[in-house]
């Protein structure tokens, strides 16, 4: 398979985040290292190789930067520092946009200043649009003294909003996760995998999307696994709840503490809360190795992140209080963070990793019995 | 003739920081202070490549003599050469005084500096006009080391008749290479090289063998130094001990045996090993019973020499007069240890190569047959020739080497040594698989690429690939790594392991280095003065160096930097005269007479 050689294409990845792609010597201790290997499932030095060498077209359908989920033991034991695990997230960056067709995503990645003014007139048109299409700010409160919210801003159409935003965004990830199918398993060329195999598997890769299963055998990094699966379900419900039930959720009766409205927001908040600054206090002082080395987007998302969330429980605390202005504000200011955040990193940055993780599980896998396969079938021919 | 040329002073620094140290501005305004020179100019701020200016300058001051001063003085010299041939100026009189070659950049001596314009203006040797009594040097050498490096330069010194001092730490010369049984590429004897050698030394009429001795301190001036040797009590009379070995029988004291690297133990009265040199018995302080203080003495009972052990002996000092020093302290391996994801202290059959050079030695603790590592009935881990031996070996590369983690630098020898170590398993277990892990194969000198080849066509699978870990099931060790060539992930089983560590500086090498005034480099290893240009000479003038505390080497590289350092002592004694580092007298005594001087050698012409 003869594919040509693009010498750009180290400059570009410098962009998506990695420092240095020239330190590895190739000594194969990284891949020995990482407890998800297997023995044909070969990273990280493989694909830092591909990287090394400007294959292109071998980067695009290597999903194994998928299958790592940045314990950072690799990169704990570099004999030359060369950080293989940041070099796998630079990759992950990187592919995501390779599979995004629009190219929106390449420009947020490779550029603070892209990202930073999408933002800003995403922020500014959700102002602009509470400002033309907002409801009264009315000052009157319920009979037990909340704010009236959906007055001001009607849950059916948020939620209506919300749906339109939530289709748009499927439409995008959807054909970016069917470009990923295209890349990585059809332009293979050296694995065919039988039709079977596509129902034998699926169910091991959504498995593997419900619990992470496959993270908790990383080393030393339980706790780790842990935390990232909470975040996980975390975002799960709230969307499910901000989809689905939204007029549930934003309701202007203030239920009594236990009541399960109050207490999924108050867990999922905290949740939320906690996990942001640990991450930021983290990114701050570098002595984790996931933690040494920060890309924008990085920045960006645990900050929105924090925003959204802090501002969600400050609505909650004035709404229930019955202070209507501030109430109203941190309501806009709430959407404000939300949308940019929802609209930038699902379908074109970090949070596609959620498609696309056990999308490459799906695919590494079929592609795994493909080839045992194929080897049984050798063998008993030579028998 | 002197007094008729009229000299100008160019002081040249490139820039490049290696003057760094030095107080230019000083020897600018110390050069301007000579009546006899007419100008001064400063590279940094003199047009020199600007020909035309420079020779109306000379036209100017009427110059017909140049010195060029400074650091690598002969980049400018034919810029200088041209504009003289163009004047019809005698080409023989630019001078060039270059600072590199004195030592002095590194300790930023500038008054040595000044010493040295100061002859250079007036044409004369430093040396020649230092008082007599300091010109002086002692013919005698002291070795410090006995390994191969030692032992090969102090035989050199020795058979040009010149008295040699060889100092050893431990109770015996010969150092690693004693320790081999054959040495690559040529797969000799290691025992048949040295062993002749060690004999040499112990009987040659003109060394000083010290052995278990320390250096304590040196003073002095080079080819003058007085050095303080501490000799630990071996407490057996070197003299009166006839080797016969009755007096360990029924010691009962008892150690690890530095020699088999702990492998095995000796008695507390032991040999270090049976070709040793001095062949005698000594005694180990600590493991002594009697020394320690409880009530003992069977060998002085069982010793057929009347007063031959002396239980009761102190250590002692002695002090030196030597003109050169060689030092050649050697190395140690890396401490396993430090790499715990390859079990080497948890798994008894995770072996260090040095160990395994000691197992395989059929003078080593089960007479070169290769076995487990296996308990005596006491509960100790140690070798003997009754156990089995293992049907698969792993052998490990580069550990300790090579790794940002622990020491970056590549070991060098340690490729070439895991080649013979596996062909050794080969040789003594025809059916043993071999299973040798590298990151690149460094075959460097002559005959080792064909020796690798040889190696590959014995059958041991070289596999590309730095492992993981080592870990342990039931019965097998389990190597996980990458196999780079075979694009697949391997989990081999072996029964062994061999962990080729990388070589370090030897214990207190930085402490003899200080003494001596040697400089070292961030991995501990002894500054030689040029890298290229003069590898066995340091920064401290009449210090040598020679074999591994220079940085890793083979035998062959270790013997020739030890007939070199050996020369090189040789030229100084030849030469009787060294040149100082600090002349010790003031810089006015320097300059009347280097002036005075001239002006003598100008009248005799
Ligand atoms: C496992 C292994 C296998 C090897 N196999 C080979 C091979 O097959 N072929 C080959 O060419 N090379 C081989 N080498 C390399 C070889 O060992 C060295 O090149 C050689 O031994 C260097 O000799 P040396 O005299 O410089 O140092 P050493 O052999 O270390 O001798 C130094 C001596 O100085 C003494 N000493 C240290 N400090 C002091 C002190 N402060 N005062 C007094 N005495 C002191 C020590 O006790 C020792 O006797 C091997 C190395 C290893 C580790
Ligand atoms: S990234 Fe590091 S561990 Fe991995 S192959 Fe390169 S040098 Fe070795
Ligand atoms: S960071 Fe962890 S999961 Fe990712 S490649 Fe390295 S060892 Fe494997
Ligand atoms: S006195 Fe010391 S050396 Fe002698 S037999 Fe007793 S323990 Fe051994
Ligand atoms: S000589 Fe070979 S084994 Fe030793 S450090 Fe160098 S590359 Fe590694």
């Amino acid at each position: 398979m003869s594919q040509r050689i693009n010498p750009e294409l180290k400059k570009e990845l410098l962009k998506f985040g990695a420092k240095d792609w020239n330190d590895c010597y190739h000594c194969g201790n990284c891949t020995a290292t990482c407890q998800l290997t297997e023995r044909e499932i070969l990273f990280p030095r493989k694909a830092i190789r591909q990287a090394q060498m400007g294959l292109t077209e071998s980067l695009a359908s290597n999903a194994d930067p998928w299958l790592c989920y940045y314990c950072g033991d690799c990169s704990d034991t570099c004999p030359r520092d060369a950080n293989p695990g940041e070099i796998m997230m630079t990759l992950r960056r990187y592919l995501t946009s390779v599979y995004d067709w629009t190219g929106f995503s390449g420009m947020l990645y490779k550029s603070a200043k892209a990202h930073i003014v999408v933002m800003l007139v995403l922020f500014l048109s959700v102002v602009a649009a509470f400002l033309i299409f907002g409801g009264p700010m009315i000052t009157e409160l319920t009979s037990d003294g909340g704010v009236r919210l959906n007055t001001f801003a009607p849950a059916e159409i948020i939620a209506g909003i919300d749906h339109i935003v939530l289709l748009t965004l499927s439409f995008f990830l959807l054909t970016n996760m069917i470009n990923m199918y295209y890349k990585v398993v059809l332009k293979d060329k050296t694995v065919h995998i039988p039709w079977y195999l596509y129902f034998t598997e699926i169910g091991e890769a959504l498995l593997n999307f419900g619990t992470q299963l496959r993270f908790s055998k990383c080393n030393k990094s339980r706790m780790y696994w842990f935390g990232h699966w909470f975040l996980m379900i975390g975002y799960v419900t709230m969307f499910v709840l901000i989809i689905f039930f939204l007029s549930w959720f934003q309701t202007d009766n203030i239920n009594v503490w236990y009541h399960p409205q109050r207490l999924i927001g108050y867990i999922i908040t905290a949740g939320f809360l906690f996990g942001t600054i640990f991450f930021m206090i983290g990114r701050i002082r570098k002595k984790k190795q996931i933690f040494k080395h920060s890309h924008h987007s990085d920045w960006i998302f645990v900050v929105l992140l924090f925003l959204v969330a802090f501002s969600g429980i400050l609505i909650h605390i004035f709404r229930i209080n019955g202070l209507p202005f501030a109430t109203y504000y941190t309501y806009v200011a709430h959407l404000a963070f939300e949308i940019p955040m929802v609209v930038t990193f699902v379908a074109f940055s970090k949070w596609s990793h959620l498609a696309y993780r056990p999308l490459a599980i799906y695919f590494s896998n079929m592609k795994k019995k493909t080839r045992e396969l194929q080897l049984k079938s050798k063998l008993s021919v030579s028998y | 003739m002197r007094t008729q040329e009229t000299t100008g002073m160019f002081l040249y620094h490139p820039g490049n920081g290696h003057l760094d140290k030095l107080n230019f501005t000083e020897l600018f305004a110390y050069s301007e202070s000579h009546e006899d020179v007419a100008v001064v100019w400063d590279s940094k701020t003199f047009p020199l490549w600007d020909i035309e200016y420079l020779k109306s300058q000379i036209q100017k001051y009427k110059l017909s003599r140049i010195i060029i001063a400074g650091y690598d003085t002969g980049m400018v010299k034919p810029i200088f050469a041209r504009v003289f041939s163009n004047l019809q100026l005698n080409v023989e009189n630019i001078l060039l005084e270059d600072f590199k070659e004195h030592g002095i950049l590194e300790s930023g001596n500038t008054e040595l500096g000044k010493a040295l314009l100061s002859c250079a203006i007036y044409n004369v040797a430093l040396e020649d006009i230092l008082p007599d009594e300091e010109k002086k040097v002692c013919t005698e050498t002291l070795i410090i080391g006995a390994g191969i490096a030692g032992i090969q330069a102090a035989l050199e010194i020795a058979n040009a008749n010149h008295k040699v001092h060889l100092i050893e730490r431990t109770g015996t010369i010969g150092g690693h290479m004693a320790m081999f049984d054959k040495t690559f590429p040529t797969l000799d004897c290691a025992a048949c090289i040295l062993t002749p050698k060690m004999v040499e030394i112990g009987q040659h009429p003109s060394i000083n063998l010290l052995t278990y001795s320390e250096v304590q301190s040196v003073t002095g001036t080079p080819g003058n130094f007085k050095v303080k040797v501490l000799q630990k009590a071996r407490r057996v009379s070197l003299s009166k001990c006839i080797g016969c070995g009755s007096c360990a029988e029924k010691c009962p004291g008892k150690a690890r045996s530095e020699f088999d690297v702990g492998t095995t133990f000796r008695k507390a009265i032991y040999i270090p090993f049976p070709q040793a040199v001095p062949n005698k018995y000594l005694i180990d302080a600590e493991a002594c019973r009697y020394v320690q203080g409880k009530k003992c003495g069977v060998c002085v009972k069982n010793c057929p020499v009347p007063g031959c052990i002396d239980l009761d002996e102190k250590d002692s000092e002695i002090e030196l007069c030597v003109g050169n020093i060689i030092i050649a302290t050697g190395f140690k391996t890396f401490e396993a240890t430090k790499l715990a994801n390859y079990g080497y202290g948890s798994f008894p059959n995770v072996l260090t190569s040095l160990e395994f050079e000691r197992l395989t030695n059929a003078a080593g603790p089960t007479e070169g047959k290769i076995t487990f590592r296996t308990q005596n009935k006491k509960g100790d881990w140690i070798f003997s020739p009754q156990s089995d031996s293992p049907e698969r070996v792993g052998i490990i590369h580069c550990v300790g080497s090579r790794d940002i983690n622990h020491n970056q630098y590549c070991s060098r020898v340690c490729c070439m040594y895991s080649l013979k170590l596996a062909h050794l398993v080969k040789e003594k277990i025809p059916d043993a698989e071999v299973y040798e892990y590298y990151i690149d194969m460094r075959s460097f000198g002559k005959g080792y690429e064909a020796f690798y080849e040889r190696i590959k066509s014995e059958g041991v699978h070289l596999l590309r690939g730095k492992p993981a870990e080592v870990r342990m099931d039931e019965n097998n060790l389990i190597i996980r790594s990458e196999d780079i060539d075979g694009r697949r992930l391997l989990e081999q089983k072996v029964d062994m392991v061999i962990l080729s560590v990388g070589l370090e500086p030897a214990a207190g090498s930085a402490e003899i280095a200080k003494l001596c005034g040697v400089t070292t480099d961030s991995d501990g290893w002894m500054d030689e003065a040029n890298y290229v240009t003069s590898p066995v000479n340091t920064f401290a003038e009449g210090v040598l160096i020679a074999g591994l505390c220079q940085g890793p080497k083979d035998i062959p590289d270790t013997v020739a930097q030890a007939s070199a350092a050996a020369s090189e002592v040789l030229q100084h004694i030849v030469r009787t005269s060294m040149r100082k580092n600090i002349p010790e007298l003031p810089l006015a005594e320097i300059r009347t007479r280097a002036k005075n001087l001239s002006l003598k050698m100008e009248d005799r012409k």
